[in-house]
């Protein structure tokens, strides 16, 4: 495989590591590849596989692209074309890894807020009340389903609420 | 007989909102014994506003938040990742049902939600807007 081969390549494989739902574009552009280059699909196939193993390793254990580089040529691969996925890799390396944290697993992840509040005018006990409520709708992901939360809070639980929020965040900060 | 009456004029006071002895004492009929009249409304007058917050705290409402709790974690590994140092948050609310449909004993659940920083902060900005749109009002 010549050096230009091997860019358009490893150029194909990064557009499908940082999208990884884009399964039938890479597969696409993997054929396009083998028909361009007059190299049958199933080695091409093959080739990638082994490729892919070791972003995939290096990400899990956070490997520099030192390490990246190091790894491909123990593998057997030139200096050269080593050296241009190492730089590939760092380029691409923090929108892997926040991809990656992304996919850890949440609890009951909290997607969506919707509010709305107003005034009680009056009730079946009480003509005039006159006060006022906030209601929150929460929308939980439990397991793969979204799950709706209703919630009414007075108005000193919504100031607390606030302040509370804010500890957190404050917390947050520190640690990151 | 006696016991709905007084019933009855208590939820009228209530339900009208009335807080000068005035208006209850002209609730009572013409011929009524006075002294009788004068300790009923004192003791009615002395109520009146327990009731009325007990009126409000058992109104149908959607389920309240009771109680809220929060604990900030930080993620260390995963099956993704082996090595990472990511903050989250976790947050308890409890919410009680509908006291009106409970009667007695009313169902308090525990839902706990995950807020990772990205979240939280949007949560603030929404937070934020209410409490800005809030003070719009009370200003008006």
């Amino acid at each position: 495989v010549s050096s230009q081969q091997f860019a358009a390549l490893t150029e194909v494989l990064f557009r499908f590591l940082t999208e990884p739902k884009e399964v039938e574009r890479f597969l696409t552009q993997l054929s396009d590849f083998a028909t361009m280059n007059k190299i049958s699909l199933g080695p091409v196939k093959n080739i990638v596989k082994s490729i892919l193993l070791v972003p995939n390793g290096a990400l899990k254990r956070n490997l520099s692209s030192e390490q990246v580089r190091a790894d491909f040529i123990a593998l057997g691969l030139s200096e050269e074309k080593a050296s241009y996925f190492a730089e590939q890799w760092k380029v691409n390396s923090p929108t892997l890894t926040r991809l990656a944290v992304g996919q850890t697993l949440m609890i009951n992840q909290l997607i969506d807020m919707e509010w709305k509040f107003g005034v009680t005018a009056g009730s079946s006990e009480l003509e005039k009340v006159g006060s006022i409520f906030l209601q929150l709708k929460l929308v939980v992901k439990k397991g793969s389903q979204l799950e709706n939360v209703y919630v009414e809070l007075t108005l000193p639980q919504f100031y607390s609420f606030l302040h509370e929020m804010e500890r957190v965040k404050t917390s947050l900060e520190s640690f990151s | 007989q006696l016991v709905s009456a007084l019933h009855n004029l208590t939820r009228h006071v209530v339900y009208r909102g009335l807080t000068r002895a005035e208006d209850i004492l002209c609730l009572f009929p013409e011929n009524f014994h006075q002294n009788l009249k004068n300790l009923l409304t004192k003791i009615i007058l002395e109520n009146i506003s327990a009731w009325r917050n007990e009126a409000q705290a058992s109104q149908i409402s959607l389920p309240r938040l009771v109680d809220m709790d929060w604990r900030v974690d930080i993620k260390t590994s995963s099956d993704s990742i082996i090595r990472m140092a990511v903050p989250t948050c976790l947050l308890q609310l409890k919410i009680q049902e509908d006291a009106a449909l409970c009667g007695n004993n009313p169902v308090v659940s525990a839902l706990t939600v995950e807020l990772s920083k990205e979240t939280l902060d949007t949560m603030l900005e929404g937070l934020g807007r209410i409490r800005d749109q809030l003070s719009a009002v009370a200003s008006k």
